[in-house]
């Protein structure tokens, strides 16, 4: 296991140690990294690590929080040190990658987003082609992030891959269903993107109201189903 | 954005909870229309008149009804506090009576506050308390700790960073400042982006151009820029108040030492 090393920087150009590998994140966090590029295996790897320091409830562990392929552990310096808190986390990195239950959510979308058109063709496929290849087979939720309520969902097969738009979009409405990168994303409100809008879904994943306030969480299966 | 004042403040009004209100150097002036209540400020040094008359910055005073309190930016600071004996009527939103403007949640319909609008207080409390003023908060670096990515900058960069001044914008709010790379240390250095990772408060990420910016408390999430440090926590407040077109300086620490700037700063 690597200690946490980054206090010995400069000169140290050194390649990426073995994975999982524990880093400093300032002076209030410890970041727990499975991968360094997107990585099914990775993710999978973080969210059951993260789901296994809920479990356990070490104490002076302010927060856990899941990212794509790495995991985020706050922490209170008063309670925990820096030594102390990486062991109690090495420790938890042993042991099978075996997934809790995870549930399984049907999102009904319109696929009449601007960009469906030019994500099509930049695939060689119809429309029906693109959302018939999109929706086969499940995804699961990688993460939340970016936004109140905004999931990312994973993996499609490399083909469907396509690159970010070079202009960003200052807003697209909640409910707006996105992709790019291999990836479907979905907006839980107004945001600026640069993915593209190939849909939209009355499923908000964002309530303040209700605790907790989404209903997707990562490791969730997603099933996308077409509305006309 | 400057957790020591916020925590002065309440100090200096006898605050029973946490809530209060951040202004920016937009100012505030407020007409106290029934009851009475303590109030307490600091910040930066902004100046504050109560019914036309100068009063010191930081302090504290009981308001009644007709008083009128009246702040406007001065000296220095970015960022003032007011904290109120009584606690601010607000609703809870997910464990917190804040506002978050970004993701429009919290305090008045999610917004920052406008003149007309009305505030309401909650139960009794507060006395003015004499609270001593502890010394302003020395200048010098900003200190830092080296970053996740630090790594991916060459040594000769990194060098460079804790070496050169940088200089602050007024491209700034409540999720980032973007700092003026003057020296160039940046300049010319590409790094492709990276997997997204979570991010902290006091992050120093460098953008494609070269461009550093130091995240603060309304960060996003996740970001995918290489981030080569992030500000320590007891230097974070005073990295907020630093106003746009002044230098700064960074000056890495180890995290150990970062934790016991910490503890001394606790009252």
């Amino acid at each position: 296991m690597e200690q946490p090393s980054n206090q010995s920087l400069p000169g140290d150009d050194r390649h990426w140690p073995t994975l999982p590998q524990i880093v400093l994140l300032g002076d209030s966090a410890l970041l727990v990294r499975f991968g360094q590029s997107l990585d099914d295996a990775a993710n999978r790897a973080a969210l059951v690590f993260a789901a296994r320091l809920e479990a356990d409830g070490i104490v002076g562990v302010v927060e856990i929080v899941p990212s794509l392929v790495s995991v985020l552990v706050r922490y209170d310096p008063a309670q925990v040190g820096v030594a102390r808190l990486s062991g109690e986390l090495a420790l938890r990195l042993s042991g099978d990658g075996a997934f809790g239950e995870s549930r399984t959510h049907r999102i009904a979308v319109r696929f009449d987003g601007p960009d469906i058109g030019e994500v099509a063709a930049l695939l060689g496929l119809s429309i029906d082609g693109f959302v018939e290849a999109h929706n086969r087979g499940g995804m699961r939720v990688l993460a939340t992030g970016f936004a109140p309520g905004f999931v990312y969902c994973g993996f499609h097969e490399q083909a469907l891959a396509v690159p970010r738009r070079t202009l960003v979009r200052p807003q697209v409405s909640a409910g707006s269903v996105l992709f790019a990168a291999g990836q479907t994303a979905i907006a839980a409100t107004d945001i600026p993107t640069g993915w593209h809008v190939i849909g939209h879904t009355q499923f908000r994943n964002f309530d303040p109201t209700v605790n907790p306030p989404t209903q997707l969480r990562a490791g969730d299966q997603i099933i996308f189903e077409v509305v006309l | 954005m400057d957790i020591d004042a916020h925590r002065l403040a309440g100090a200096l009004a006898g605050a029973s909870d946490k809530t209060g209100i951040e202004l920016t150097r937009a100012g505030l002036d407020l007409l106290v229309e029934s009851g009475g209540l303590t109030v307490g400020w600091a910040g930066g040094a902004f100046d504050v008149q109560l019914n036309g008359e100068r009063r010191p910055w930081p302090g504290s005073a009981s308001i009644a009804a007709g008083d009128r309190l009246c702040i406007a930016p001065g000296a220095a600071g970015n960022y003032g506090y007011l904290r109120f004996g009584k606690k601010l009527d607000l609703p809870m939103v997910l464990g917190s009576r804040a506002t978050s403007t970004r993701a429009r949640l919290g305090g008045l319909e999610g917004r920052a506050l406008r003149a007309g609008d009305v505030l309401n207080f909650s139960e009794e409390g507060g006395t003015v308390q004499s609270v001593c003023s502890p010394d302003p908060p020395e200048a010098g670096p900003v200190r830092f700790v080296w970053g996740i990515h630090a790594d991916k900058f060459a040594a000769g960069i990194r060098r460079k960073f804790v070496e050169t001044p940088f200089r602050v914008t007024s491209a700034m709010d409540r999720m980032g400042v973007r700092l003026a790379d003057e020296g160039g240390v940046f300049a010319g250095s590409s790094i492709l982006s990276l997997i997204s990772d979570p991010i902290l408060p006091g992050d120093i990420q460098i953008l494609g151009d070269g461009t550093p910016i130091v995240l603060m408390r309304d960060h996003q999430p996740t970001g995918g820029y290489p981030r080569i440090g992030t500000i320590v926590s007891a230097d974070l407040g005073r990295f907020a108040q630093i106003r746009s077109g002044e230098a700064v300086v960074f000056a890495p620490v180890s995290v150990d030492h970062a934790h016991q700037l910490m503890r001394s700063g606790r009252p």
